[in-house]
């Protein structure tokens, strides 16, 4: 017999059970890492790091969570919470924004010998972090416009416009693989 | 989770993308790190419980019998021996509803 998301939690907010809330962790692990391996620019170590202290802030704060949007969601807020106080901590470090003039060259992937080298992670990483949140969220993790708001606590229209510019940047970028990959 | 609907080859080669994270470990390093569960409304009820301390002091303990009247003039001279009372009266209060709302609002 499997249980619900739902089930699980009600079991860990009665009974503090540990089983229920491993259960949890198992189910929603990779979609939550994998996010935060895309904010952090493919930084895995500091990726786990921060999914680690985001299902802990969840054992904590589980009470809070209402069920009006999916369990899922809800991980991915404090997911993005936990990537935004990171990133704040690591100004120094290579996490700055991109630039539109880096975004627009061309050159750097000219070094690279082939635009084909350019994959879609690079290209992913190329973007600021609102575009990239978005794009993966709704394009990649499949939620919805306004589930992603939620997440990222802002309007749904920000995140269309986001999405819509950070699409547009791909294709530019991803340009000759992706008419291959249009012909393929 | 259910993918947009889209013909758009982008959204097809991003959800290529998405490839499962095996758990190796993750989940266990998780539950040994799990601290005990602040209990939710273990802080709540300290709150309440303060206020109603504080109630039962200030009906015993501030001068309800004795607080002056505040006339305009009184008020317009801010005459010390006036006010003070009331500025009493009206901070104890204000603290004891303070108190009442963020416990009742209290979230984490």
């Amino acid at each position: 017999m499997s249980f619900t998301d739902a089930d699980l939690i009600a079991r860990v907010l009665s009974h503090e059970d540990q089983n229920a809330f491993s259960e949890l962790v198992r189910r929603h692990q990779s979609p939550v890492r994998a996010f935060l391996a895309r904010m952090t620019r493919g930084d895995a170590h500091l990726a786990d790091d921060l999914a680690q202290e985001t299902f802990l802030k969840a054992w904590q704060k589980l009470y809070t969570y209402r069920g009006g949007a999916r369990f899922s969601t809800w991980l991915f807020g404090i997911a993005y919470n936990e990537f935004r106080m990171a990133s704040r901590r690591r100004k120094e470090l290579a996490w700055g924004e991109v630039d539109e003039a880096m975004m627009a060259s061309e050159k750097p992937a000219a070094a690279r010998d082939s635009h084909l080298r350019l994959d879609l992670t690079e290209a992913l990483n190329l973007l600021n972090s609102n575009e990239r949140a978005a794009v993966v969220l709704c394009c990649q993790n499949g939620l919805s416009h306004k589930e992603a708001a939620q997440v990222l606590d802002c309007p749904p229209g920000t995140i269309k416009t986001n999405i819509l510019r950070g699409k547009e940047k791909l294709r530019r970028r991803l340009s000759l693989a992706y008419k291959n990959y249009e012909s393929a | 989770m259910n993918p947009p609907e889209t013909n758009d080859p982008l959204d097809a080669w991003l959800r290529e993308q998405d490839k499962y994270i095996e758990d190796n470990g993750f989940t266990a390093r998780v539950v040994a790190a799990l601290p005990r569960r602040r209990r939710a409304w273990l802080r709540p009820v300290l709150l309440l419980s303060a206020v109603a301390i504080g109630s039962v002091l200030a009906v015993l303990w501030l001068p309800w019998g004795n607080l002056p009247v505040p006339d305009s003039s009184a008020l317009l001279s801010l005459d010390s021996q006036v006010l003070m009372p009331w500025v009493l009266v009206l901070s104890v209060m204000a603290a004891l509803v303070w108190g009442t709302i963020s416990a009742l609002e209290w979230e984490d």
